[in-house]
C-alpha cells in the first residue's frame, strides 16, 4: 500500500521497523488527531501476537494491540483496568484505541497507563536488537517522551496479579463520556494478617508522567491500620510535597487539592 | 388533547435518517473553487499590508477591494465589514480570502500569505469597555421613593459567560455568479436577511440576488445573523471568480472560534425590600457585544424587558448596555438575551428570600404576575399567567418541597445533595412593533392542478420541524391528507418573504398566517387549477403601542411560561457536580405537534441546564478562545442528564394558530438558575451569581468552608 | 508497498489506490461520494461521521486508510437497505427522534452496535451505546426511547 505497511507477523513487524522510519498505528485515535502526516504508517491490527491475552500465573499477559473494548469483553481482565477502559471516551474510540497505544502515545492522561502504572506493570519492547523487558515507570522519560528507540515496538504488557482485588480508583472528567482525564487516581491497598501488605498510588494527568511513588506507599507497608492512622499525616505531607501539578483544563491548585482529597478517601476507606 | 397535536411522522426525516440529505457540505465539489480565509491574529490592530505569494493560474484572492457594492455587512446596523477595512477588531477577523481550484493548495498558498499588522491595544473583559454600542434605559413607578421607603436594601452582581450553538453542522456556503446574477445557498436561518445582505455587498438589484437554504444541520440562532457575512465574503468571492461557483465550509476550530456566541454578561441588582416584598428594582446590565454591533440591540433589547422576570415589582429602573470589546461579535443565540437576565432575577430573588429567612418558592409565588397586570414596559399580561399551576406539577414531578425540606439539613457526607427552581417567560415573536413595522410578513399557498398545495414562506427548517408543523396546519383547514401538502427548503427566486426563522415566531406568527391562507383557498378552491392565495400580517388589535424609545408598551403580544427543578449531587472531595434529574413544564400554546414539541423541550431544557454547568468558553488575555473544539468546550452527552422530563402545559393564545404560540427558545432561556439553586443548597446554602459554574468552583466554596485537611 | 488497500465496503469489494494514512472519512466522501458519512469534528468528538469497521463502531475520522485493508466498513447507505434499519426508521420517526440530522447517520449506526451486542439493552445501556455521538437538538431522549422501540417492535432481527 501506498505510505504503509500491514505487516501479518511480528517478526514482519520489526524487520520493517529496522528497515523503514515509520510510525506504528495501532488504534489511530490519537494519530489521526493531527492533520499533518510525515512518515508512514505500519499498521498492527492483522498481527496475532499482538492481540494475545493470556495468564502466566504470575501476570496477565495482554498484547499491546487488544483493543480497550476486547479487553473490556476478555473475562481475564480485572476488574480494575475494566473499570478504568470502560470511561475511556466512548465506545468508537474503545473499539479501535489499543493499550499499547495509550501508553506509547506517551501522555499522562492515559487512563489505561494509570493502572498499568499503579499495578508496577512490566512492559516487553522488541526490535532489531531482541526483546527487552522494563518497568512502565521507566518507559516514560518526562513529556512525551519514551525510552523507545526508533526500531522498536511496544508488543505487550506484563500486568501482576497479586494485589489487584482490592481497589480505588476516581477518575475527573468534564463530563460522563468523552471526557478526557483531567486527573485520575488509582490506589491498591490489601491488608493481610492484620497488616498493611501492600499499597500503591498512582496520579494521572497531574503532571507531565503519571506520579508513582512506590518510596512513599512504602512508609505504609507493614503497617497495621491503628499504625498506618498515626503515619497518615506524614504520608499525606509526604504526597503533598511530591505532587507538582501543572495547569491545563483545571488550575495546579485544584489538581492539588483533589488529589490529595481522594489519597486521604482512599485510605479511609480502607480503615486508615 | 386537540386533534392538531397528535403526532406524524416529520415530513424531512426520510432524507435525514437514510443519509441522503444534502447539506451544503455535500454537494459535489469538484468543479468548485474553495475558499480559505487568512484572518487577524490579534485582537486589535492596523493592517499595513498584505503580501501575497506567487499565486499559481487559477487561484486569486479577495479582500475588501473587490467588493462591488458596499464593503458592509447589512444585519440591524451595517459596521461589519465584508472584508476587513483599514483595521482588524478580533481575533479571527477575515482579511482576505485565498480561492482557488484545489484545496489543499489554497490552504498552503494561505499559509504562505502574510499580512504585517501594527498591533493596538485591545479592549478585552466586559469590565473594562470604553465604547458603548447600545445604552438602554426605561423606568416604571417612583425607584427613588421605594428605596427611601425600603426596610432592607439588596445589592448583587451577576456573571454570565459564552454560550456557543456547537450545532453538528459547521456553516458553510456556496456562491455562483453568471449571467449578471449572483445565487448563494448553504446552511442558514434567515435567506431574506442574507438577500438583503448580499444585495448590498455586491451591489446587484434585488432581483438579481438569489438565496436558497441547504438543508441545515441546526442553528439556535448561530445561523441567525452569521450566515449573512459569510455570504457576502462568499458573494464577493464568486463575484470574481467569473461563473465558478465559490465554497466555503468551516471546520470545527474556525466555526466555534470566530462565529457569534451568546452574549457574556455583567448585571447588577439593587433590591428595595419593603414589608418582606420586593418594592423597587434598580437594575444595571452589561452584554458584551464583540467587536460589532450585528445582533446585539435586539439581543439586549429582550434581555433588559425580561430583566425583573416574571415577578411583579411595581417599581423598577433598568439601564442596559451593549459594549465594545475586541472579541468575535456576540450574537443570537436560543433565548436571544433572556437567558442572562433570567438568571440574574431568579438568584437575586432566591438570595433575598433567604435574607428574609423565607423559603424562596414561596416567596417567588408571591411576587408573581397574574393576568391584567403591567409588564416591565408596563404593557399587559393580557392572558392567563399559568405559573402557579406549572410549579404544582414541577412539584409533583420532582418532589421539589420535599426534597428541598431534606437537603436543607446539614450534609457531612462525601455527596451532597440540593434541588432548585427557577420560573421565567419567553415574549412570543419579535420584540415591540417588529413584526409590523420591519418584518411585514408574506405567506402564500399555491394549489397546483392536480390538488397538491405548496407552502411558500421563507420559514426556514433546521430541525425544529417547521416544515411538518406549517403543513400540518395547511392540511387541517384544507382537510386534505398531509402528503399532498408539501414544503421546500426556501429560494427567494419562490417564495415571498414570511419573515426570519428567529424568535419562536414562525410558528404563531407564519403558521397563523398559513392557516388563513388555507381557509381562503378552501373558500374558493377549484378543482383542476393551479391557484394562489396570500395573507399578509396583521397586527391584533388588543396590543398597547410599544415604544422602542422609552420601552414603554407591549414588548410582545404574549408570553410563553415555563417553570424547572434541576437535582443536583456536588462530590465534596473533587467539586464534581451530577445533574441527578431535571423536570420542566412549558406553556408553548397548543401543541402543533406533541411529538415536535417534546423535542423542542427537551433539547432546549438541556442546552439550559449545560449553560450553567458545563459549557465554558473564555476569551484570555489576548482576546483569544481556547476552547475551540468539541473536546474543549463541553456539550452534554447522553450519559450527562439521564433522567430529565419536560411536560408540556397548555394555555391557548387566540392569535395564534389553533392556540399555538412560541416554542422554541422557551426551554432553553431559564433553567440555569433552577440548577445554581440545586448547587447552592448541596453546597450548604452558598450564595453564587455566576455561571458556569464548574467542579473547581464547587470546590473553591467547599475549601473556603472546611478546616484544611493537610497541613 | 504497489498494492492497493481491499476492503468490503457495504458489501462490495473496492480497491483503494491511496494513501495509507488518508482518513477514512474523506476517503468515503470524496472518492466513494458517501455523503451520508458526517464530518462534525475531525477529532473524534463528535460521532456524526461513525461507521461500521469489521462489526464495531469505529468514528472514521480517526480511521487510517491501511487499517482498513481487509476489513469490511458500512455506512448508512449500506446499512440502510437492511431490515434493521427499517425497524429503526420506523421507530426514531413514531418519536421524531430526527431533529437536524446531522448526527443521525452515525446516531443510526451506533443504535445498530447497540443492538447487535445486546438485543434488549437497558436504557442505561443505550446512553453509554450512544455517548460518543453527540447531539445538540434532541437532548437524547427521543433517540434513547426509539433504540428502546426498534428493539421491541424489531424482536427476532437482532
Amino acid at each position: 500500500m501506498v505510505n504503509g505497511y500491514a505487516p501479518i507477523s511480528l517478526r514482519e513487524a520489526l524487520e520493517l521497523m529496522a528497515a523503514h522510519k515509520l510510525t506504528p498505528y495501532a488504534g489511530g485515535t490519537d494519530l489521526m488527531i493531527e492533520e499533518k502526516r510525515e512518515d508512514s504508517f505500519l499498521f498492527l491490527h492483522k498481527i496475532p501476537e499482538l492481540k494475545q491475552v493470556s495468564d502466566d500465573g504470575e501476570y496477565i499477559r495482554f498484547g499491546a494491540a487488544c483493543t480497550f473494548t476486547e479487553l473490556l469483553e476478555h473475562s481475564l481482565t480485572p476488574a480494575l483496568l475494566k473499570e478504568a477502559l470502560s470511561r475511556i471516551a466512548a465506545p468508537a474510540i474503545r473499539d479501535e484505541g489499543t493499550i499499547g497505544g495509550n501508553i506509547a502515545n506517551g501522555s499522562a492522561k492515559a487512563d489505561s497507563a494509570l493502572i498499568f502504572f499503579v499495578a508496577d506493570a512490566q512492559l516487553k519492547l522488541a526490535g532489531a536488537g531482541g526483546e527487552r523487558l522494563l518497568p512502565i515507570k521507566d518507559f516514560y522519560l518526562g513529556r512525551k517522551r519514551l525510552d523507545r528507540r526508533p526500531d522498536e515496538l511496544l508488543v505487550e504488557v506484563l500486568l501482576p496479579k497479586k494485589w489487584l482485588g482490592s481497589y480505588y480508583y476516581q477518575k475527573i472528567g468534564a463530563r460522563k463520556a468523552l471526557a478526557i482525564s483531567r486527573l485520575s487516581f488509582a490506589g491498591l491497598l490489601t491488608i493481610e494478617d492484620g497488616k498493611i501488605a501492600h499499597c500503591a498510588t498512582a496520579f494521572g494527568a497531574v503532571s507531565d508522567v503519571i506520579i508513582r511513588r512506590a518510596d512513599i506507599d512504602a512508609m505504609l507497608i507493614g503497617k497495621t491500620p491503628a499504625e498506618g492512622k498515626a503515619a497518615k499525616a506524614a504520608y499525606l505531607a509526604a504526597f503533598n510535597e511530591a505532587i507538582i501539578p501543572i495547569r491545563g483544563r483545571v488550575s495546579a491548585e485544584y489538581r492539588k487539592t483533589v488529589c490529595l482529597n481522594l489519597l486521604g478517601d482512599f485510605l479511609e476507606r480502607f480503615g486508615i | 388533547m386537540r386533534e392538531i397535536s397528535e403526532p406524524v411522522p416529520k415530513k424531512d426525516h426520510a432524507a435525514k435518517m437514510d443519509g441522503s440529505a444534502v447539506y451544503v457540505a455535500d454537494w459535489p465539489h469538484k468543479d468548485m473553487l474553495h475558499g480559505k480565509f487568512i484572518r487577524s491574529p490579534h485582537a486589535r490592530a492596523r493592517v499595513v499590508e498584505i503580501k501575497l505569494p506567487p499565486l499559481p493560474a487559477g487561484y486569486f484572492a479577495v479582500d475588501k477591494n473587490d467588493v462591488p457594492g458596499i464593503n458592509e455587512v447589512h444585519i440591524v446596523m451595517d459596521d461589519t465589514p465584508v472584508y476587513a477595512n483599514e483595521t482588524v477588531e478580533y481575533i479571527g477577523e477575515p482579511v482576505l480570502m485565498l480561492v482557488g481550484p484545489d484545496e489543499d493548495e489554497v490552504k498552503r498558498l494561505a499559509d504562505e500569505t502574510q499580512v504585517v499588522y501594527e498591533e493596538l491595544p485591545p479592549v478585552l473583559g466586559i469590565r473594562n469597555f470604553d465604547t458603548v454600542f447600545f445604552d438602554y434605559r426605561y423606568d416604571k413607578g417612583d425607584v427613588a421613593a421605594a428605596f427611601a421607603a425600603a426596610d432592607q436594601v439588596y445589592e448583587e452582581e451577576f456573571e454570565t459567560g459564552y454560550q456557543e450553538q456547537a450545532y453538528l453542522e459547521t456553516q458553510g456556503m456556496i456562491a455562483r455568479y453568471s449571467d449578471g446574477k449572483v445565487a448563494v445557498h448553504g446552511s442558514m436561518q434567515c435567506p431574506y436577511y442574507i438577500h438583503g445582505a448580499v444585495a448590498k455587498a455586491t451591489g446587484l438589484a434585488a432581483d438579481k440576488v438569489r438565496i436558497a437554504q441547504d438543508i441545515t444541520g441546526g442553528g439556535f440562532g448561530g445561523k441567525e445573523a452569521y450566515p449573512s457575512i459569510l455570504a457576502c465574503q462568499v458573494a464577493v468571492a464568486a463575484y470574481k471568480a467569473g461563473g465558478r461557483p465559490v465554497r466555503v465550509v468551516f471546520d470545527r476550530r474556525e466555526d466555534m472560534e470566530y462565529t457569534s456566541k451568546r452574549h457574556p454578561s455583567l448585571c447588577v441588582y439593587k433590591a428595595a425590600v419593603k414589608d418582606g416584598r420586593v418594592t423597587a428594582l434598580d437594575i444595571d446590565i452589561l452584554y458584551n457585544a464583540g467587536a460589532y454591533t450585528t445582533l446585539t440591540a435586539v439581543v439586549l433589547q429582550r434581555g433588559v424587558i425580561a430583566a425583573s422576570g416574571a415577578y411583579n415589582i411595581p417599581n423598577l429602573k433598568v439601564r442596559g448596555k451593549g459594549v465594545k470589546t475586541n472579541t468575535a461579535p456576540s450574537g443570537a443565540f436560543r433565548g436571544f438575551g433572556g437567558p442572562q437576565t433570567f438568571f440574574a432575577i431568579e438568584m437575586m430573588m432566591i438570595h433575598i428570600a433567604k435574607a428574609l429567612g423565607e423559603d424562596s418558592l414561596a416567596f417567588r409565588l408571591r411576587h408573581l404576575a397574574r393576568q391584567g397586570d403591567t409588564t416591565s414596559t408596563s404593557g399587559r399580561y393580557h392572558f392567563p399567567v399559568p405559573l402557579p399551576a406549572m410549579i404544582e406539577a414541577v412539584d409533583q414531578a420532582s418532589d421539589y418541597r420535599r426534597k428541598r425540606a431534606e437537603y436543607s439539613k446539614a450534609q457531612t457526607g462525601r455527596f451532597r445533595k440540593g434541588i432548585g427552581m427557577s420560573l421565567w417567560f419567553h415574549g412570543a415573536g419579535f420584540t415591540g412593533s417588529g413584526e409590523r413595522d420591519h418584518i411585514k410578513a408574506v405567506a402564500r399557498l399555491r394549489k397546483r392542478p392536480d390538488g397538491r398545495v405548496e407552502v411558500l414562506a421563507s420559514q426556514t427548517d433546521m430541525g425544529q420541524g417547521i416544515k411538518t408543523t406549517l403543513c400540518k396546519i395547511v392540511a387541517k383547514e384544507l382537510s386534505l391528507p398531509l402528503e399532498r401538502v408539501f414544503y421546500e427548503n426556501p429560494d427567494t427566486d419562490r417564495v415571498p418573504d414570511s419573515g426570519p426563522t428567529v424568535a419562536s415566531r414562525s410558528l404563531m406568527i407564519v403558521g397563523e398566517l398559513l392557516r388563513q391562507c388555507a381557509i381562503q383557498l378552501r373558500e374558493r378552491w377549484r378543482d383542476g387549477e393551479e391557484q394562489t392565495v396570500e395573507e399578509h400580517y396583521k397586527e391584533p388589535d388588543f396590543l398597547l403601542p410599544f415604544d422602542l424609545d422609552h420601552f414603554q408598551g407591549d414588548a410582545y403580544p404574549t408570553y410563553s411560561w415555563a417553570v424547572a427543578a434541576a437535582e443536583v449531587q456536588v462530590d465534596s472531595l473533587t467539586g464534581v457536580q451530577e445533574v441527578l434529574g431535571a423536570w420542566g413544564s412549558f406553556d408553548a400554546g397548543t401543541p402543533i405537534d406533541q411529538n415536535i414539541l417534546r423535542g423542542q423541550m427537551e433539547g432546549g431544557f438541556l442546552q439550559g441546564l449545560a449553560y450553567a454547568s458545563m459549557e465554558q468558553m473564555e476569551a484570555d488575555g489576548k482576546g483569544r478562545i481556547r476552547n475551540n473544539s468539541l473536546s474543549d468546550y463541553i456539550i452534554p452527552t447522553a450519559m450527562d442528564v439521564p433522567v430529565m422530563e419536560a411536560q408540556a402545559y397548555v394555555e391557548e393564545y387566540p392569535d395564534g394558530p389553533y392556540g399555538a404560540k412560541g416554542a422554541g427558545e422557551l426551554p432553553t432561556v431559564g433553567g440555569a438558575a433552577a440548577y445554581l439553586g440545586a448547587v447552592e443548597q448541596a453546597l450548604g446554602g452558598a450564595s453564587l451569581g455566576r455561571i458556569p459554574f464548574g467542579a473547581e468552583d464547587a470546590l473553591s466554596v467547599l475549601r473556603a468552608d472546611a478546616p484544611k485537611e493537610v497541613g | 508497498m504497489d498494492d492497493a488497500i481491499v476492503f468490503t465496503l457495504n458489501g462490495k469489494q473496492v480497491r483503494y489506490a491511496g494513501s495509507a494514512t488518508a482518513r477514512l472519512l474523506d476517503v468515503l466522501r470524496e472518492d466513494y461520494r458517501l455523503t451520508g458519512v458526517k464530518c462534525g469534528c475531525r477529532e473524534g468528538e463528535c460521532g456524526a461521521c461513525s461507521v461500521i469497521l469489521d462489526g464495531r463502531l469505529a468514528n472514521s475520522c480517526m480511521v487510517a486508510m491501511g487499517r482498513v485493508d481487509g476489513g469490511t466498513v458500512t455506512t448508512i447507505e449500506g446499512y440502510r437497505e437492511t431490515a434493521r434499519f427499517k425497524a429503526l426508521d420506523e421507530a426514531y420517526a413514531s418519536v421524531a427522534a430526527v431533529q437536524c440530522g446531522y448526527c443521525i447517520p452515525g446516531m443510526v449506526l451506533a443504535s445498530e452496535c447497540i443492538l447487535a451486542k445486546n438485543p434488549h439493552p437497558s436504557e442505561a445501556e443505550i446512553r453509554v451505546g450512544i455517548s460518543g455521538n453527540l447531539c445538540r437538538c434532541t437532548g437524547y431522549n427521543a433517540i434513547v426511547k426509539a433504540i428502546g422501540i426498534a428493539a421491541k417492535e424489531g424482536e427476532g432481527l437482532w
